[in-house]
């Protein structure tokens, strides 16, 4: 009995080494991967090619479409600023899911909207669309709005737009998100630049847009948020967008196009089914399908990420909201694991099968049961007297130094690269923020991951994170 | 080994050192490492913001100043205005020789500039900024940048010479066009059709590879913008291509030049079995209205893929003869296919005056989801 | 003396249209973009000549500038001066009640022309 406990802790102890070592080597490679990528993005792109698309006839058409509920708010301003994108050949789609609020009355008296006979054909299966709207200012004509009944969640709402776009590719992204002005040029190049794949799906970074000033839906300056936790989320967005999907990308592997921005091919979305109103993330979800799909059918297809930052979204300042969307997220990687297990190390898929799944299985899914498990036994091993403390406290401390390095240095390639905020101390408000995110920020993230999978595993019944917003309208003075 | 002083505090951290596990040891120099690597980053942020800053003060006091002595000597050149061609107007550079144009960086902000301007004007103007670009010999750190290693630098060279319409050699050009390097390889067609003076079409011949959307979009800019480049018949490639990308693109030009006589070629076309290009040849048609193609078009409807048929059906609609109304009836009201419905309808629709009393009889008899259709494509409102 | 509204949201553009447009015979005021457009409009209660707007800037486009322009009930001659090359974006222009059209890169001598016809005919 002595004896197995021993080889068990033994066991458990060199797991947890390889286990740790790898995540770091693959950090230290997407640092790599991504500084490579990101210099071929700023050698590429200049500003006068996205000039020659914009005035082109040749653009690609494109619809966005935003699933808005109870937006009232903010929906007019956010509107606006979509109509003035920089794009030849788009159309916007409003799908209103069953506001409850004035949402829809503020959308037709302000864009003089009229209900017209609009005849489709829903490949996709959605709540009933009660009504779509166009309206009678030829200024507004790329305007239309989709009045349905409440589906309980965005996929639903997303759906119904899919079903209804005109152009092959359509750009999914929120109301309450705000666009930088190239968004639709810059997403639409790395499509028309690819050489022999299809691109399946083109994602951006997206950033915090708590403490940055808008005026009227437009970026007038950008600032790091003052309150502590949406300035985790910066850094934290930094960290995963510039170093972590640019990094993917750059080998094809990327395993999520964020929900707040980005452009799908709908003929590959329509074929596998649209997004899955019951899965708790449906953006990795519908990605992870396409791909699934473009396998199955012998697509050579691709993915892949911008650096530059094209989306502002409010990220939750209160601690209650930001544990409902992280309970959220997490309990959405457990049922999509779930889902596609039959992926996990299946060569079939590919890049798929063998990278992306199984990191996301070890890495993303498994990593806060194998911290929490970690911490449990380090507390065990503690009460008990058998912990060599110099040797633990070196090795918590290299665990801290490399996690601030990692962070530090994708806010360096995101400087180098875009040297974005105005003044230099507010970079370096930003560099001290991963000094502290180890013990305050990511102790949060485990703790409701762990209740993300809980409530997966009993099925707990949850509605569409539905946050509050301040609404970032009217400029601040 | 070395005999490096160590101070006395660190004897405790060293002896830890040696005394230690591999795994220890590993920890404690990644731990310095990072450390380092973690300065380092600071460090180059700030660096790189300073340089930043820098490079902003400077631009902040040159560019009004190069904003100003272009409007003076040359948007307000009195004898730009007078019609006088450019190349016999004398320009005064004593202005100019004022800017710190010893510097590298002035000289590119300078180009830069000019190139901004030319983007927002042309005719004797435009000429004219361009005779200032050369006089200012800025075109000479563009060909040195030319001959350097770095891809990136060839294509920025490329890039300005063909915005400002700076001739090449021929001898320069060619071997890039077959460079491995994708941009290069573009950039370089694209010159060589801007700038070539022989024959700027004669890549379309030997180009293999396919061209990329986006490089039909530059091509596209380049061909329609160049001012004094001889438009060939693009129904030479339509006819003898191999290349599929350069055949579809042949067909768009076919259809901005309106150019009729090349219809023969883009109707055998129709023969072809790639049926992606044989919807862009069916489009190609409808777009320039070509007579006396739709009985073609609509005898070859029933044996064709989806994406064609509604080509067909659009391009009947586009021609609007008024001869196919009934063929267009029929497959609004027996196709079993939404799209094939729709694209008929407003066909239907487009025939305005032919089909008019169709278009009446349908909505009275038609049922609920084909009223809903036609109605659609009979609503201003809704564009597609 | 005529009044012209200039709304573009190039930095040289402003520049090379006061000089192409004499300024003893042309009041030339220019604002960067839709929401500045109105303001002008509003405080000046449509007082101009001639509006040269380009198509698509910040806060409200071209397009929507036309719209409210030519809704009022003196409208205001509208030139549109843009890069576009979307032949739809073009018709809409000219749908919404556009005057004339002219692409960039432009020639002064043609701007000029084209205000001085336009402000004759509207005399």
């Amino acid at each position: 009995m002595e004896g197995l406990l021993s080889w068990l802790g033994r066991a458990y102890e060199n797991t947890l080494f390889v286990y740790g070592l790898v995540l770091l080597l693959v950090y230290a490679l997407l640092a790599l991967l991504s500084m490579i990528a990101i210099r071929r993005y700023t050698r590429k792109s200049t500003q006068h090619q996205l000039d020659i698309l914009a005035s082109s006839p040749m653009a690609p058409g494109l619809t966005i479409l935003a699933p808005a509920f109870n937006e009232g708010l903010t929906i007019i301003s956010n509107v606006r600023s979509l109509l003035t994108l920089n794009y030849p050949r788009y159309e916007i789609i409003i799908i209103n899911d069953g506001s409850t609020d004035n949402t829809m009355e503020q959308l037709i008296s302000e864009f003089r909207m009229v209900a017209v006979d609009f005849a489709h054909n829903a490949r996709i299966l959605t709540q009933p669309v009660r009504k779509i709207y166009k309206s009678t200012d030829p200024a507004y004509s790329s305007l239309m709005v989709i009045d349905k009944v409440n589906g309980k969640s965005k996929a639903d709402a997303v759906n119904a737009g899919i079903n209804i776009a005109t152009f092959n590719y359509f750009v999914c992204t929120d109301v309450d998100c705000i666009l930088h002005k190239d968004t639709l040029l810059e997403l639409v190049l790395p499509v028309m630049q690819e050489e022999k794949k299809r691109v399946i799906a083109v994602g951006a970074t997206l950033r915090i847009a708590n403490s940055s000033d808008f005026d009227e839906g437009v970026l007038i300056r950008m600032r790091p948020p003052r309150q502590l936790l949406p300035r985790f989320q910066e850094v934290e967005y930094i960290r995963s967008f510039v170093l972590g999907k640019m990094g993917w990308s750059y080998i094809n592997c990327v395993p999520n196009v964020s929900g707040g921005l980005g452009l799908f091919d709908k003929e590959v979305a329509t074929r596998c089914g649209g997004y899955d109103h019951s899965s708790f993330g449906e953006d990795m979800e519908l990605l992870t399908r396409m791909c699934r799909y473009a396998h199955d059918n012998q697509i050579d297809y691709a993915v892949r990420y911008i650096p530059r930052t094209l989306c502002w979204t409010e990220g939750p300042a209160s601690v209650k909201i930001f544990s409902r969307q992280r309970t959220r997220w997490a309990r959405g990687l457990a049922q999509l694991m779930h889902a596609h297990f039959s992926m996990f190390l299946n060569p079939r898929y590919g890049k798929m099968g063998l990278i992306v799944f199984p990191f996301n299985f070890f890495f993303e899914l498994l990593a806060p049961l194998v911290e929490f498990s970690g911490i449990i036994i380090y507390i065990y091993l503690a009460v008990t007297g058998q912990v060599n403390w110099p040797y633990a406290l070196l090795l918590l401390l290299f665990v801290y130094t490399y996690a601030v390095m990692i962070t530090t240095i994708s806010i360096l390639w995101d400087q180098l690269s875009f040297g974005y905020y105005k003044k230099w101390w507010e970079v370096a408000y930003l560099c001290l923020t991963p000094f502290m995110e180890f013990l305050l920020y990511h102790p949060l993230i485990v703790f409701f991951s762990l209740r993300g999978y809980y409530y997966f595993l009993t099925g707990k019944k949850s509605t569409w994170g539905n946050m509050q917003r301040q609404g970032f309208g009217k400029k601040k003075t | 080994m070395f005999d490096i002083p160590i101070p006395a505090f660190l004897d405790p951290v060293l002896s830890t050192f040696r005394e230690a596990p591999l795994a220890i040891r590993l920890a404690m120099i990644f731990i310095i490492v990072a450390v380092l690597v973690t300065l380092l980053a600071y460090f180059s942020i700030l660096r790189s913001r300073f340089l930043g800053y820098q490079r902003r003060k400077r631009l902040d006091y040159l560019l009004p100043k190069i904003d100003n002595l272009i409007i003076d000597e040359i948007m307000a050149h009195p004898e730009v205005a007078a019609g006088t061609p450019a190349s016999q107007i004398q320009l005064n550079l004593d202005g100019f020789q004022e800017l710190p144009l010893h510097k590298k960086w002035a000289r590119q902000a300078t180009t830069n500039r000019i190139i901004h301007f030319r983007r927002n004007v042309r005719g004797n103007a435009g000429h004219l900024l361009r005779n200032l670009y050369i006089q200012l010999e800025l075109n000479k750190d563009t060909m040195k940048q030319m001959k350097s290693p770095k891809w990136a630098r060839k294509v920025r060279a490329l890039t300005e010479f063909i915005d400002m319409d700076i001739p090449v050699a021929d001898v320069t050009i060619l071997p890039l066009t077959n460079s491995r390097n994708r941009e290069l390889r573009a950039a370089a067609r694209h010159a060589y059709i801007k700038l070539s003076k022989n024959e700027p079409f004669k890549f379309f011949d030997v180009v293999t590879d396919p061209l990329l959307m986006w490089d039909q979009v530059e091509l596209f800019r380049i061909i329609t913008t160049t001012e004094d480049i001889s438009i060939p018949n693009f129904a030479r490639w339509v006819t003898y291509s191999s290349n599929k990308s350069v055949v579809s693109f042949c067909l768009k030009l076919i259809v901005h030049y309106n150019q009729l006589p090349a219809v023969p070629a883009v109707i055998k076309l129709l023969d072809t079995k790639d049926h992606y290009l044989r919807a862009d040849a069916i489009n190609c048609l409808g777009k320039l209205k070509a007579p006396d193609v739709e009985d073609r078009l609509v005898s070859m409807y029933s044996s064709q893929p989806l994406q064609c048929q509604i080509e067909i059906l659009k391009a009947v609609g586009r021609i609007s003869s008024g001869r196919q109304v009934d063929f267009l009836k029929q497959e609004f009201l027996h196709s079993t296919n939404f799209d094939l419905r729709k694209a008929a309808a407003k066909s239907l629709v487009r025939n305005d005056q032919a089909a008019r009393g169709v278009v009446q009889e349908l909505l009275e008899t038609a049922n609920r989801e084909n009223l809903l259709i036609l109605k659609h494509c009979m609503n201003p409102l809704i564009k597609y | 003396m005529s009044k012209i509204l200039l709304v573009e949201d190039d930095e040289i553009m402003p520049k090379i249209v006061a000089r192409i447009l004499p300024s003893a015979e042309y009041e030339l005021d220019h604002v960067s973009n839709g929401k500045e457009a109105f303001e002008k409009l509003e405080s000046t209660n449509y007082g101009y000549d001639l509006i040269i707007t380009d198509i698509m800037m910040p806060y409200a486009n071209g397009f929507e500038i036309l719209s409210r322009v030519k809704s009022q009930p003196r409208p205001i001659p509208v030139i549109i001066v843009s890069n576009a090359g979307n032949e739809d974006m073009i018709m809409e222009g000219f749908k919404l009640g556009a005057d004339d059209f002219l692409k960039k890169p432009i020639i002064p001598a043609e701007l000029l022309i084209r205000v001085k016809r336009l402000l004759m005919k509207n005399k």
